[in-house]
């Protein structure tokens, strides 16, 4: 690659960012959003041992419902394959069993979400229960995958050729994603994602910019966005040593 | 029965909003898309998860 690697955030939060990468090829940033979700390893709920429950769903039901709830993932390396963290919950109804009734047994792993309901529980109901999570990988189960809805566009260049004819109806044009102007990075919900808004009454034409991606990620909690696109870089370098380590003469 | 954990389609953890828009847009009178805006629940395949979602426990309830 002879352009220039370069990330830009657009917008930065804890669970949400949009950032623009220069000078990876298409390739390559497809790489990055397939070991975003598939390749970065989070914390979840496998297995659970009832002790008792009389509500109105299955065991079966509900371990699955406990298996969905994200849990923070403590950083690389602090848990092995096959080591456990076990969860607890003890609710009697008349109630509802959220997530944050979780009790874990590690500070490091807790209900990422505190309000989900696991389940509605009546008069003499209750819900007793013990989990086990383990850390897997997104390509294993969904519940694994850590980025939620990961995506990137080419960013667009916009420029004014010139001005619309007088008496033309100006016709919307909508655009998506993040464009350029002169330099400048701009969201296109500032302007409605209609470029009519931001340029009225001009003729413009809009072009990707080569090798020039707007990533936007979310994360289901497990970790920050930051963690997971660092992960998710760190799975790919990993990989391609064990490559070249394996095809070495 | 209960609002599924997370969206179907792109894997975000809905449930967490189920309870209040359940509140202010079925059970009050607030306008759905406004609620589900506030929230932050974006996307169109999040949005069908709890538009169209109907809890049964109560109605399951009485023969267990
Ligand atoms: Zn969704």
């Amino acid at each position: 690659m002879t352009e220039e690697y370069d990330v830009e955030f657009v917008e930065r939060g804890e669970r949400e960012a949009r950032f623009l990468v220069r000078g990876v090829t298409p390739g390559f940033a497809n790489g990055i959003r397939r070991a975003m979700l598939a390749d970065v390893p989070t914390m979840a709920i496998d297995t659970v041992r009832f002790v008792e429950n009389s509500s109105v769903m299955f065991d079966e039901q509900l371990a699955l419902r406990l298996g969905l709830v994200p849990l923070t993932t403590p950083p690389e390396g602090e848990f092995g394959e096959d080591e456990t963290v076990t969860l607890s919950i003890d609710v009697e109804g008349p109630a509802t069993a959220y997530s944050g009734d979780l009790v874990s047994n590690d500070e490091l792993v807790q209900p990422a979400d505190q309000n989900v309901p696991i389940i509605d529980l009546k008069d003499d109901q209750r819900l007793e229960a013990e989990a086990d999570a383990v850390v897997d990988y997104g390509k294993d189960h969904a519940k694994h995958q850590g980025g939620v809805a990961v995506g990137y566009r080419h960013l667009q260049q916009v420029e004014v050729v010139g001005d619309l004819p007088e008496f033309e109806d100006e016709e919307s044009r909508i655009v998506r994603g993040v464009i350029e102007d002169n330099g400048e990075l701009v969201p296109t919900s500032e302007f409605d994602h209609d470029l009519s808004n931001r340029y009225p009454g001009k003729e413009v034409e809009v072009e990707d910019v080569p090798n020039a991606f707007v990533f936007h990620v979310e994360t289901d909690g497990s970790f920050s966005v930051e963690e997971l696109v660092t992960r998710a870089a760190d799975s790919i370098e990993s990989r391609a040593t064990e490559l070249e380590d394996a095809v070495q003469l | 029965m209960m609002v599924p954990v997370r969206c179907f389609t792109c894997g975000n953890v809905v449930a967490e909003h189920w309870e209040e828009f359940d509140e202010r847009a079925n059970e009050g009178d607030e306008d759905p898309e406004k609620v589900l805006d506030e929230l932050g629940v974006e996307r169109y395949c999040c949005r069908r998860m709890l538009v169209s979602h109907r809890d049964l426990v109560d109605v399951v309830s009485p023969y267990q």
